[in-house]
């Protein structure tokens, strides 16, 4: 147990440490001080993190390198020289002895060129710290299977009515659940849906949010409990005790891991229920926010309703029966369904989709965009490490001319810069592992607002490891091998000569490396350009309330009719308080609950089933507090009775079902013919949209039932209009409610502004990615070109020179610079251009408003690289202008 | 880093592990703590410099492992170094040697013959 906890306590570094000490260090060596070393660099490993922190224990771990290879290497020696007279040699060792001195050498010029391998190693850091990041995120959410007993197996189903997507899952209602159920031979089918409860006497009462199980939904899914047991078909029996399971977390927060809960009662909604059992931690099906299982407890006669939509669905495919028998059969069942019930199925399609699809799709191409987004940043990385082993290797051609002329063969030399560049990618790749963790931990912490389905789920694991690994160490020995491969191919003679620098012949290399790094820049700005673009539209999107100064709270009240009202008055009382209203569900956060909408003016022909609409149940201010525009008519009054009621729609509900006609005056009801939520109800006003669905989206049609018409809607958003402080506003709100019955607690506390941004948040999250890699990716590009001209200058000075010296004008050299840059740029520029026109399209979907090609875009991101690879011409090209001619002449 | 070889003139780290272990048997994180505290924090040992060192000075016999340990109720699995009667010799003459060269540039005039190096504190 101890061993265990020493083990996990140990850091990366330490661990590197070790293996180091085990690779690095014969044997003989190990035995007497290994140990002791460890013991060592543990201690300043600690003391380096608490006090300076993690970087600073990383160069720590860097600095103890060259001390250990120059151990490794005397005692390697010493043990050869005693070998040698026992006359044994083994060619392994001596493999295992260049190696080292490899490394050690390696690591001696690197030390030597500090400016290359810092901007080496941040660069490849950026890389692949930013591909680590976006690949956990992809691997936790698309590519690692869902924590479910065979998950493969497992199906979503839902019902679309006509001129639905192909791909649309409603919820469906307890009738065709069990239907399903009882006809499927292919699959065990079963169905769940939200509840919340108020649980109390567990110090202060507490909104817990959780599931119902309909059907045995738990054995379908092959959960298991961590102890106790799962909820059955049995326990749904409304006759049978009230039953409950709970999950990890409330457990653990609840009852403080207490194993002896099983048979206690929980307080859920004033209904004792017996605990039989505790889910495993980790536990998220069905994601979101899940406290507690409760089995649903339907009557006979709910368990035939047909109209009340709320189950989602599940089925487990039996082992004999795949994907598409699945489909057919659902087909011949919804075929079946709508000749028996062609009130409530007519024209109803029965959806099978894999359970894992459903989850995650939506999140699929914008992980898609991204994830081709960092590669293309890594892309750029590499290209800029190959860059800089070339100029490098230009500047080092003598050294190994001399190496060469003294013997070196061409592979050693060959594994010689090999291994530098392999070094230098593994030392990049284990700061890119810390950059991609801080990076994924940001964006976790953005989470909350960023609706990515399984984000519970993402960690940095060892596949994500082993990837950044790979990907370094390739990229290594891909761009190691483009100046090994020169260099050791070149003639160790003309390298020698006197006044020769560097060759000419990588200057092409060098050049085509920038240019694909411009062109990758290109392709990467355009895409952040569009999302920017998109983003600013979206952000201009009338959201149709006014946000200002609007605090909300929810909350849930079963069986006291006087508490919204009387909750209300007082609130209203309260200085600074402006107005002040109920909704049963807010503006721009979703469609929320919905009900048939049926004219009463003209029935539909028998057979054909009635479309939806959502509807808000609001106080009468509610229009004027989230400010709401009135179209025509009037708003809901307090005048407003319930047996006449009145009703408001919305213009995209007034669109729908009046099109040509003035809705106001009409009679209406809402719900099913035997079942309605609102009846003879008349429209007495049309409100304009709010962008309920998102601001990109088109608003639902929506209508607005008056409080007075439901006084015993269980729970309400409060909507409070403020002129004070909100803060001051929601304490003393708080205490209202509390007076008014100490057991009801106050939720979702946020701003109506809050609920705004929201809505934009997935939208402002890949935004703000993709422009820092695109960000990224320029300074790396502008790196390339700076140095690929810088390098140019430097080799020409004798040319420059002598054309100074001849009368050059500094702005023509100048121009002579600057010209070279701006070739590059504009070979990239059109490279990349053809790029991002045929990458962009993949985009379309995340787009609102702009066109995958959109010309502004296009011209504005050229414009950024031309103005960016100016600035990075004009240093090289001011320093061509101030060439000596005397001093560069001097060496002829 | 100039490479050390095993006869005087003692390198930098060497000097300064020895100075540690004159007055007190020290195990491998002590001597490294010690000698940082002693120069400000100038001279920072590795543990892998510190144990080459190591290894070398049990092999020439500078300095042994000491059988005894110094406080019962610290970790049982450290070594304690113990600066032997020959290590206190060559860190002497070290010192000495030192010393003389710092005389010589002070006769120099290449650093002020006023200023006397600070007693050594106990």
């Amino acid at each position: 147990m101890r061993a265990q906890r020493a083990e996990d306590l140990l850091s990366a570094t330490v661990r590197i440490y070790r293996a180091l000490l085990i690779l690095l260090l014969p044997t003989g060596f190990n035995d007497a001080f290994a140990d002791d070393m460890l013991a060592v660099f543990v201690e300043l490993d600690r003391e380096t993190r608490s006090t300076r922190g993690n970087l600073a224990a990383i160069l720590a771990l860097c600095s103890e390198i060259p001390g250990l290879f120059r151990l490794a290497i005397r005692e390697r020696r010493t043990r050869r020289t005693i070998r040698a007279h026992q006359a044994t040699t083994h060619l392994e060792e001596n493999m295992f002895d260049s190696l080292v001195q490899d490394l050690a050498f390696a690591f001696r010029s690197l030390r030597r060129a500090p400016g290359f391998a810092i901007t080496a190693v941040l660069t490849l850091a950026l890389g692949v710290g930013a591909n680590t990041a976006i690949f956990s995120l992809v691997n936790g959410v698309l590519l690692s299977p869902l924590r479910l007993r065979q998950p493969e197996q497992m199906m979503a189903l839902g019902e679309a009515p006509k001129g639905t997507k192909p791909n649309t899952l409603n919820t469906t209602s307890p009738g065709s659940l069990f239907d399903w159920q009882s006809r499927s031979k292919t699959m065990r089918i079963a169905g769940y849906s939200g509840v919340g409860g108020v649980l109390t006497g567990h110090g202060d009462p507490e909104q817990l949010l959780g599931t119902a199980s309909v059907g045995g939904v738990m054995e379908v899914l092959g959960v298991q409990p961590l102890f106790g047991r799962l909820l059955t078909v049995a326990d749904e029996d409304p006759a049978s005790p009230r039953t409950i399971v709970l999950s990890f977390e409330t457990w653990h927060r609840v009852f403080g891991d207490d194993r002896s809960v099983l048979g206690k009662t929980l307080n859920l909604n004033g209904t004792a229920r017996t605990i039989v059992g505790v889910l495993q931690a980790g536990y998220t099906f069905p994601g979101g926010i899940n406290e507690f299982w409760t089995p649903s407890a339907y009557d006979a006669a709910f368990r035939a309703n047909r109209d009340q939509y709320f189950i989602s669905v599940v089925g487990r495919l039996l082992p004999s029966s795949t994907l598409e028998q699945a489909r057919a059969e659902m087909g011949t069942i919804a075929g079946q369904m709508s000749r028996e019930f062609p009130l409530f199925n007519a024209g109803t399609r029965i959806v099978v989709e894999p359970l894992k699809e459903t989850i995650v799709g939506g999140a699929r191409r914008q992980l898609f965009v991204l994830m081709g987004a960092v590669a293309f940043v890594l892309l750029i990385t590499c290209a800029n490490l190959g860059n800089l082993l070339l100029a490098r290797a230009s500047g080092r051609r003598r050294e190994i001319a001399v190496r060469q002329a003294l013997g070196a063969s061409r592979s050693r030399v060959a594994r010689q810069l090999l291994t530098e560049s392999v070094l230098l990618a593994l030392i990049g790749g284990s700061a890119g592992l810390l950059v991609g963790k801080s990076f994924l931990k940001l964006m976790l912490a953005a989470q909350g607002t960023l609706n990515l389905p399984r984000a519970e789920e993402i960690s940095l694991d060892s596949r994500v490891l082993a990837f950044t690994l790979l990907v370094s160490v390739v990229a290594g020995l891909f761009f190691g091998s483009i100046p090994a491969w020169q260099l050791a191919g070149g003639r160790s003679a003309d390298a020698l000569r006197e006044g020769t620098r560097g060759s000419g012949g990588n200057h092409f290399a060098r050049s085509a490396l920038v240019v694909s790094e411009l062109a990758l820049a290109m392709v990467l700005l355009t895409g952040a350009g569009l999302l920017m673009r998109s983003f600013g539209l979206l952000r201009r999107v009338d959201p149709g309330v006014n946000p200002d100064h609007i605090v909300t709270f929810y909350v849930s009240v079963a069986g006291n009719p006087t508490f919204f009202s009387s909750t209300l008055e007082r609130i209203r009382g309260l200085p600074g308080v402006q107005s002040v209203a109920l909704a049963s569900y807010l503006p721009i956060s979703g469609r929320g609950g919905g009900a048939w909408f049926n004219r009463m003016d003209r029935p539909l022909p028998e057979g054909v089933r009635p479309t939806g609409a959502p509807y808000r149940v609001v106080t009468p201010e509610y229009f004027n507090t989230v400010g709401q525009r009135l179209k025509s008519g009037r708003f809901l009054q307090s005048s407003d009775r319930a047996d006449a009621p009145a009703i408001v729609i919305n213009e995209a509900l007034a669109k729908r079902y009046y099109p040509d006609e003035s809705p106001l005056g009409k009679q209406v009801y809402l719900g099913a013919p035997d079942n309605r939520v609102i009846d003879h109800a008349t429209i007495v006003g049309v409100v304009a949209d709010t962008r309920d669905a998102g601001p990109g989206s088109d608003p639902f049609p929506t209508a607005f039932i008056p409080f007075a018409a439901k006084p015993s809607w269980p729970s309400f958003y409060y909507v409070i209009r403020t002129t004070a402080d909100p803060a001051s506003i929601m304490a003393a709100s708080r205490e209202i409610i509390r007076a008014a019955d100490p057991k009801i607690p106050v939720r979702r506390v946020q701003t109506l502004e809050e609920v705004v941004s929201a809505a934009v948040a997935p939208a402002r999250w890949s935004t703000t990615l993709l422009g820092v890699f695109a960000c990224v990716a320029l300074v790396i590009a502008g790196l390339g070109v700076f140095g690929v001209l810088s390098f140019i200058v430097t080799q020409r000075t004798r040319e420059l020179g002598i054309r100074i010296a001849l009368g050059a004008s500094s702005t023509s050299v100048q121009r002579l610079v600057v010209g070279r840059g701006m070739l590059l740029v504009s070979v990239g520029l059109v490279v990349g251009l053809i790029g991002a026109f045929a990458l962009t399209r993949f985009m379309s979907t995340l787009l609102y408003g702009v066109t995958p090609t959109d010309p502004l875009t296009f011209a504005g991101v050229g414009g950024v690289l031309l103005a960016a690879a100016a600035v990075a011409s004009y240093l090289p090209a001011r320093r061509a202008t101030r060439v000596d001619p005397i001093i560069a002449l001097r060496a002829e | 880093m100039a490479d050390d070889r095993a006869n005087a003139p003692l390198s930098t780290q060497v000097f300064h592990i020895l100075l540690s272990l004159v007055d007190d048997d020290l195990h491998g994180y002590a001597i490294i703590q010690d000698v940082a505290e002693r120069t400000e924090g100038e001279v920072r040992l590795t543990a892998s410099t510190l144990y080459a060192a190591i290894k070398r000075l049990l092999e020439t016999g500078w300095i042994e492992e000491c059988r005894e340990r110094p406080r019962v109720d610290d970790d049982a699995r450290r070594r304690y170094y113990h600066l032997t009667a020959l290590g206190r010799h060559a860190a002497r003459a070290e010192a000495l040697r030192l010393e003389r060269l710092a005389a010589m540039a002070r006769d120099k005039r290449l650093i002020p013959a006023a200023r006397v190096a600070k007693p050594a504190s106990s």
